[in-house]
């Protein structure tokens, strides 16, 4: 089990993260948060690329500095800008990745195979990276993080910049990861989590606001969340969630304390969730 | 911490001992076993081209140099391959994207640069003997200029380790260099035979306690950035 405990991060003046607590065991945990919230922050200190200012970060009851080199040897990392060599296949730049990573070379080139099947990259194993599709490296990116076969994989921000399409693709691959593994990504795109993230956490005003499933976060909405097609009615306080077209009308999604004339109650999904709470932040 | 965690904790302390921190030499003599110099130099060869270029042209310059100015010129160059080599190597990592990845891995970046620091004043030793051999001239002694360029050698590389560890910089060491090139013209130009004068007037045993002192400390700083990865952060 991975834990933080009171764990805080200060660059100068600048408190980034405050008093965050967190547990994780197996399954996909989904930092959700605005962009600038601190979910960077996060994900460097579990990826040991900084440490706490203050607080601790244990690996089954042990501090990950102290662990030092055996926990580097358990994390998979994706960072946000994923470099890679452009004139080097996916074998030979895993093949390289493989070997600063102290992987044993007679057990290389299967390990190398299995990935590059996994994440569907089998058919262009031997051509230039130069040529992929941000989807693509990413996936290179994903296979070079699973080299390891990690117990916790870090993925920041991993969906940036994908077409639909790959994103769906990316998702899909991420839960099958999950299965036997502590998997953490941050994200500030709903759709990208909504559908298989064990567990959300959500960071606001530098602490942890809340952690817990998708449907418990959204539960907590329950009764709040109302449609209409009549906004400019509305004569009670209320927050303006989405708008959708639907039938020649504009449709808008709103939340409130209570309901309004002709305001339908509907149920609440994660994105009313990011939208109600934070909604004073600055984008 | 809960009750659970403290058990597991106690458990894993009991069953294995307790962690002993790793040492300098262990983590080099792990590191050479494990990754090997083809690894440990991996992808460096265009940084050393670069060098190499420039470590030439300055070399040039230093035997074109007049003999009122040779202690001085020595004592600017005899530096530059070791600066040089580190400065080409860290910019081009950083360039190169895979910086941040490379600190999550066993052997993190530092600690590979910090080997490859080792090696390159190693070769920045033999580079400031060739230099004090070549610069010896009339009563100032082969011993003297040595002793001179080998406490440059080792006060630029203790400050460059410094300035890694305490700004967090990756363009520190190309940063450094460019000082202390222009420095060390600079004062040539500026205080004309005065500097070359100054240097010249060193006791050599005074040159060699600082040469021996500035190892030493570029020696410790190193064996801390292998052993300290906290302490030696990217981001």
């Amino acid at each position: 089990m991975l834990s933080l405990n009171r764990v805080s991060k200060q660059y100068g003046n600048f408190m980034a993260l405050e008093e965050i607590d967190l547990e994780f065991t197996q399954g996909v945990y989904a930092l959700l948060a605005p962009n600038g919230a601190g979910k960077t922050t996060l994900i460097k200190m579990l990826a040991t690329l900084i440490f706490p200012t203050k607080g601790e970060i244990l690996w089954n009851g042990d501090d990950i500095i102290a662990l030092d080199a055996a926990y580097r040897d358990l994390i998979g990392y994706l960072p946000q800008d994923f470099g890679y060599y452009r004139n080097h296949t996916p074998r030979e730049f895993l093949r390289y990745m493989a070997a600063v990573k102290c992987l044993k070379r007679e057990q290389v080139a299967q390990r190398i195979d299995e990935l590059l099947d996994l994440v569907g990259l089998s058919d262009v194993r031997d051509k230039k990276m130069r040529k992929f599709s941000g989807g693509m490296i990413q996936r290179v990116g994903i296979a070079q993080a699973m080299l390891n076969n990690p117990r916790i994989l870090i993925l920041d921000e991993p969906t940036a910049g994908l077409d639909p399409k790959e994103r769906v693709r990316f998702r899909n691959l991420i839960s099958s990861l999950s299965k036997d593994r502590i998997v953490i990504l941050s994200t500030h795109i709903v759709s990208d989590i909504e559908t298989i993230a064990s567990s959300v956490i959500l960071i606001k005003d530098r602490r942890l606001f809340a952690q817990d499933s998708p449907g418990s976060i959204c539960q907590q909405l329950n009764g709040k969340i109302f449609e209409t097609d009549a906004v400019d009615d509305l004569d009670i306080p209320h927050l303006l969630l989405t708008e959708r077209q639907e039938n020649g009308q504009t449709i808008t999604r709103f939340a409130s304390e209570q309901g309004s004339g002709e305001a339908r109650s509907v149920t609440p999904n994660l994105e009313d969730v990011f939208l109600y709470v934070y909604r004073d932040e600055e984008r | 911490m809960n009750e659970q965690q403290k058990n597991a904790s106690i458990n894993r302390i009991l069953d294995q001992g307790l962690v002993e921190p790793v040492r300098a030499g262990e983590r080099i003599s792990s590191m050479m076993r494990e990754l090997g110099l083809r690894f440990i130099f991996w992808d460096t060869g265009y940084s050393l081209f670069f060098a190499a270029i420039t470590l030439g042209l300055a070399f040039a310059l230093f035997i074109l140099t007049p003999s009122d100015y040779l202690a001085s010129a020595a004592v600017a160059v005899a530096p530059l391959l070791m600066l040089l080599a580190v400065s080409f190597a860290e910019t081009s990592e950083r360039l190169g994207g895979l910086y941040e990845l490379k600190q999550t891995f066993r052997y993190t970046v530092r600690q590979i640069a910090a080997v490859r620091m080792m090696a390159y004043s190693a070769a920045g030793t033999l580079f400031t003997a060739l230099v004090a051999y070549i610069g010896t001239e009339g009563e100032f002694s082969f011993l003297s200029l040595f002793s001179l360029c080998t406490a440059a050698l080792f006060a630029c590389a203790t400050i460059t380790v410094t300035l890694l560890h305490r700004t967090r910089n990756g363009w520190i060491p190309a940063g450094f260099t460019a000082i202390w090139a222009l420095a060390n013209l600079g004062l040539m130009f500026l205080l004309n035979d005065k500097w070359e004068l100054l240097l010249r007037g060193i006791p050599v045993g005074i040159a060699a306690l600082f040469a021996a002192g500035f190892a030493a400390l570029f020696i410790w700083q190193l064996s801390k950035m292998l052993r300290e990865v906290n302490r030696y952060v990217i981001a």
